[in-house]
């Protein structure tokens, strides 16, 4: 009939569960006690005292009821406090996802700033390493482009004997041509029967053919071990390595100073 | 008859002292700017100079001429582009042809023409709006 709650603890069941409990409690005695006193009015009672001690149980249980309300009380204000900080704490944890995403935002653009960067340096290094004065640069260019040798002359037409490559004439005119038949050279560069030298305009005719270059220093080829030519093309020979000297930009003809 | 490589420096012997090294240096120069005339270049392919292994590998060892501190020599670069063809058994193979040299020698000579097109091209231009200039000015 009685309902086995214990105080304090509450781990076994819920206050509400234990208020229904008591209130079933107070119900059920309240009847008996109202039971009883209907009958002692008609008979006898068979257990004297009884109305008194289920009034007590009354009592008490009622004692026990209103407890467990202030409890309930309690519990409700912890519980609303409970929900205001589940509130704040939802508010907090939006906040460091946003600051998360805005780190990861961060991150990425420092990240390709720092990679573009990376290969600006990489850029200007190369660019230095390549580095050549723009005289030079200028020299070079005036002097490939006022021989007409890589843009065709302004009036040139089908049937003008100038080429963008050295000609019969030039190259036999050259070096190569000089050991190969040094005794048919002709008169100002016309060969007996050369077809070509009929139409030649006057700056063929010139004695100097700068595409040999006879304004440099000597020391700078690479190795030749001619016998070299039959095998697997040559890396530098040690024995060699003297004979590469360093170019200046000063082109001389002076003689060497290695040995 | 066009140059006879068979009597040029890569089948002598190396000459250590400073006018041979001058004189090779000459040599060398001249014989690469020869490349870039594609008519020689059928003359040599067909007379077998391309399959002699020793001239293959010369034309290795001339691929020197492509740092600047000895391409600055070079009055014709163009050169150094069929070197570097030349490097493709391939090239060497096809240059028996005549055609294939005669399409070479073509467009080597379009290709030079490209600049003084342009340039023409520009002036025409440049007077054409010059003359729209002169007629709406009062």
């Amino acid at each position: 009939m009685m309902a086995a709650a214990t105080g304090g603890g509450g781990e076994r069941s819920s206050t509400r569960d234990r208020l229904l409990a008591a209130l079933e409690d107070l119900e059920l005695l309240a009847r008996e006690l109202i039971e009883i006193l209907a009958i002692s009015r008609n008979q006898k009672l068979p257990q004297p005292g009884e109305e008194s001690q289920i009034l007590g149980l009354l009592i008490q249980r009622d004692g026990e009821f209103q407890e467990l309300m202030k409890l309930a009380v309690d519990q409700g204000k912890i519980h609303h406090e409970m929900q205001l900080l589940e509130k704040v704490v939802e508010k907090r944890d939006s906040d460091i996802q946003q600051l998360q995403k805005q780190l990861k935002e961060a991150e990425h653009i420092l990240a390709t700033a720092v990679y573009q960067a990376k290969e600006k340096l990489k850029s200007i290094e190369k660019a230095r390493k390549g580095a050549i004065s723009s005289e030079e640069i200028i020299k070079y260019a005036h002097r490939i482009s006022a021989s007409n040798a890589v843009c065709a002359p302004l009036t040139w037409v089908p049937g003008d004997p100038r080429r963008p490559y050295p000609t019969d004439l030039e190259m036999r005119s050259g070096l190569l041509g000089q050991m190969n038949n040094p005794s048919t050279n002709g008169v100002n560069g016309h060969l007996p029967g050369d077809a070509l030298a009929a139409g030649r305009l006057p700056d063929v005719l010139a004695p100097q053919y700068p595409w040999q270059s006879s304004d440099m220093s000597m020391n700078m080829l690479p190795p030749n071990h001619s016998n070299d030519f039959m095998l697997e093309p040559p890396g530098h020979n040690k024995e060699n390595e003297d004979d590469v000297e360093v170019m200046s930009t000063d082109s001389s003809s002076s003689s060497s100073d290695s040995d | 008859t066009l140059l006879d490589p068979a009597s040029t420096p890569w089948g002598s012997p190396l000459v250590p002292d400073d006018t041979g090294n001058r004189l090779r240096f000459q040599l060398e120069l001249e014989f690469v700017q020869c490349l870039a005339n594609p008519n020689y270049l059928n003359f040599l392919a067909q007379r077998g100079y391309f399959k002699d292994k020793a001239f293959v590998n010369y034309l290795k060892y001339l691929l020197y001429w492509k740092e600047p501190e000895y391409a600055k020599y070079l009055k014709y670069p163009q050169c150094l582009h069929m070197l570097e063809l030349l490097q493709y058994e391939h090239f060497r193979k096809e240059l028996v042809n005549a055609q294939c040299a005669k399409f070479i020698d073509e467009q080597q000579i379009l290709h030079w023409q490209h600049y003084s097109r342009k340039r023409m091209r520009l002036q025409q231009a440049l007077a054409e709006q010059q003359q729209q200039n002169n007629t709406s000015v009062k």
